[in-house]
């Protein structure tokens, strides 16, 4: 299979939403009206400064933003290495993902839109979206897929307490792709509704506004680290799913001489259907998936292959397209950690700095871990990784995995 | 010249390539021409069709479990032209599937095949910057689509990009569930074949020979697709033969307009 994009996606001057051959708008015509009007709300909502004085309030009083830049001492100490962890476990909800959903909210509500759709993996973005919702008196309806439903059964009561409907999703792997499928459809049918997407894919304007809401990560990471360490950090590391924390650090330091890493889900191997890593797995080639052009998962025919992960929020086959067109071009770099490396991180981190990281910011840490372990990551390397969530929601898979792990051995 | 050109009409029945298993195609093929439809819509079963309700995401399922791919529904197709078949057919497929051998490949090989006109629910006309060149090059027609939620300047440059036809969606919604063909969709559909030098065709929700005949009523073309796989896949599982139930179906379809 190729890994140049076909020449189809080729232009000699990209317009908005796409990042290089990535992106572009491939959604079914009834929604492109709505794209385009979401397109000048966001512009909308970017140059009215009576808009952004209500989001950054909401982000300070409600979310709690900014979150702090920890600097993870014992652990670093372990490892020789200056690491600092950007606490987005701290944000209300206890992920990033309710930077996008709150951001998109106040966008929906100045459109006039009463009601929300959206997807959930993990249940983070769902909990996050339902959250925001309820601020701010909208309809909810969240689609996720059985399977994540039962591994992330607290985030599936949070919702529901928080007012949303959850339409269970049971095609297909009945994971965090199906429930996109199940949204999409469902807005197809109901486009005076807003569809809510979590990450920064999908259709244009979408991975822009999700960025877009997600980059003050970046920005306070790098105002932090200058203010806290004096100096900008060596590396920036995020784990990527579809990949909106990862974009949301990376843009804090596009412009920086920082290396940027993504680390996918390796899950238990490289052969299709064991691992989400759409950059070094086996079966990533571009493609079209869920509106954007990017890196898919995928056989020789152009079928989407099934994903695994211990996380559920990584457990997907595309990715966001301007991680696509970071590694096309170099700027950033994306590898893979398994679960069981992703398991180990998250204990390592909970024993020695009293944080309970979800299993998805697990696999950047991991990452940390294997290489500074494997002396591929030199002595006192200033280190920056994003915290994307908390690991409450994971409790039971890990102690899961952990009563397993001890009936083998 | 295209086998799609104006003063085309009638029935252009939906079928699902690999439903039920690709061999038969060349034979549906041939029978839906001899109950004369118009043309028919060939698809390509994708497992992820976002545009598309639960009927046809079923077909796509078992349509891939029997192994449909490209290679093979082009196979089937260049059979049927092989003995003769000349009806007007437009390869439908999302988008992902025709870039694995190259988009320019996989229209040049649809063109040998013996399709006419290309139908991608998920790449509106204007969503890559060469996709209708590219088609075009191979000597595919295009075909945009118009919904209802389209504005009508919007509907106008998709309709002039049209060189196949034009699919007007006669809903806001997935594949599947039924028409009102009211007073809005009269408007759009009269703009459309104002503005059109090709055959315009309604799709989405056409069940029966009462919305067929209204459809032809305003339109040239009347898609049928959900109800026609799911009568075909109900009638295979109660033992019967696919490609007669297809033409019980598509005659029972086309009797009203036939009296």
């Amino acid at each position: 299979m190729s890994s140049s994009p076909d020449p189809v996606f080729l232009h000699d001057a990209p317009g908005p939403g796409w990042f290089g051959p990535w992106g572009g708008r491939f959604a079914p015509e009834t929604l492109v009206a709505n794209l385009e009007e979401l397109e000048a709300a966001w512009h909308d909502f970017r140059s009215d400064p009576a808009a952004r004085e209500e989001w950054d309030a909401v982000l300070r009083d409600f979310a709690g933003r900014p979150t702090p830049l920890f600097p993870a001492r014992r652990l670093g100490a372990e490892l020789g290495v200056e690491l600092w962890l950007k606490r987005e476990d701290l944000l209300h909800t206890g992920a990033h993902k309710l930077n996008n959903a709150l951001g998109q909210a106040l966008i929906a509500r100045r459109m006039g839109k009463t009601r929300i759709l959206a997807e959930t993996g993990a249940g983070q973005h769902g909990v996050a979206t339902a959250t925001a919702c309820a601020l701010l008196g909208l309809e909810c309806v969240v689609y996720m897929g059985a399977v994540d439903a039962a591994r992330q059964a607290p985030n599936v009561e949070r919702m529901e307490l928080l007012g949303a409907r959850i339409e269970l999703v049971e095609d297909g792997q009945t994971t965090l792709k199906d429930a996109v499928n199940a949204a999409l459809r469902a807005w197809v049918g109901d486009p005076e509704a807003h569809y809510l997407l979590g990450s920064a894919l999908g259709p244009h304007p979408f991975p822009t506004i999700v960025a877009g809401l997600q980059e003050v990560i970046g920005r306070e990471a790098r105002a932090q680290v200058l203010d806290q360490a004096g100096a900008l950090p060596d590396l920036a590391v995020a784990c990527v799913g579809g990949g909106s924390n990862a974009i949301g650090l990376f843009r804090g330091f596009l412009d920086d001489p920082v290396e940027l890493v993504g680390v996918e889900a390796g899950g238990t191997g490289t052969s299709p259907g064991l691992h989400a890593a759409r950059f070094s797995g086996e079966g990533g080639a571009p493609g079209v998936l869920h509106g954007c052009h990017t890196r898919v998962l995928q056989d020789a025919a152009g079928q989407v292959l099934p994903t695994h992960s211990i996380s559920a929020g990584l457990d997907y086959p595309a990715v966001g397209p301007e991680h696509a067109e970071l590694a096309r071009t170099g700027r950033a770099r994306y590898v893979a950690a398994g679960d069981d490396e992703a398991l180990d991180a998250f204990l390592r981190l909970t024993r020695t700095e009293g944080i309970l990281p979800a299993l998805e910011s697990s696999h950047a840490l991991a990452w940390v871990l294997r290489e500074r372990t494997a002396g591929r990551l030199a002595d006192g390397l200033r280190i920056v990784v994003n915290l994307s969530g908390r690991g409450d929601k994971d409790l039971h898979t890990v102690l899961a995995r952990l009563r397993r792990g001890e009936e083998e051995s | 010249m295209s086998r799609f050109a104006s003063g085309l009409r009638g029935l252009a029945p939906f079928v699902m390539a690999g439903d039920g298993g690709l061999d038969l195609l060349p034979d549906l093929l041939h029978g839906l021409e001899a109950e004369g439809v118009a043309a028919v819509e060939v698809g390509l079963p994708f497992g992820d069709p976002i545009a598309d309700g639960p009927e046809l995401q079923a077909a796509a399922a078992r349509a891939l479990a029997a192994g449909a791919d490209l290679d093979g529904v082009l196979a089937r197709v260049a059979a049927y032209r092989a003995a003769g078949g000349g009806l007007p057919l437009a390869l439908m497929s999302y988008l992902n599937p025709l870039l694995r051998p190259g988009f320019a490949a996989a229209c040049r090989a649809a063109r040998d095949a013996g399709c006419d006109a290309l139908v991608i629910p998920d790449a509106p006309l204007d969503a890559a910057p060469s996709l209708t060149t590219t088609a075009a090059e191979a000597g595919l027609g295009v075909v945009g689509f118009v919904a209802p939620t389209t504005p009508p300047s919007r509907a106008a440059a998709v309709t002039l990009a049209s060189t196949a036809f034009v699919y007007v969606v006669g809903r806001v919604g997935v594949t599947g569930a039924a028409t009102r063909l009211d007073g809005d969709l009269d408007a759009l559909l009269a703009a459309v074949r104002s503005a059109a030098r090709v055959p315009v065709a309604l799709g989405f929700g056409l069940r029966d020979a009462s919305t067929v005949a209204a459809a032809l009523e305003r339109a040239d073309l009347a898609i049928v697709g959900s109800a026609l796989v799911q009568h075909v896949h109900h009638a295979a599982e109660a033992g019967g033969d696919r490609v007669a139930s297809a033409r019980s179906f598509v005659r029972s379809l086309l009797a009203p307009t036939r009296r």
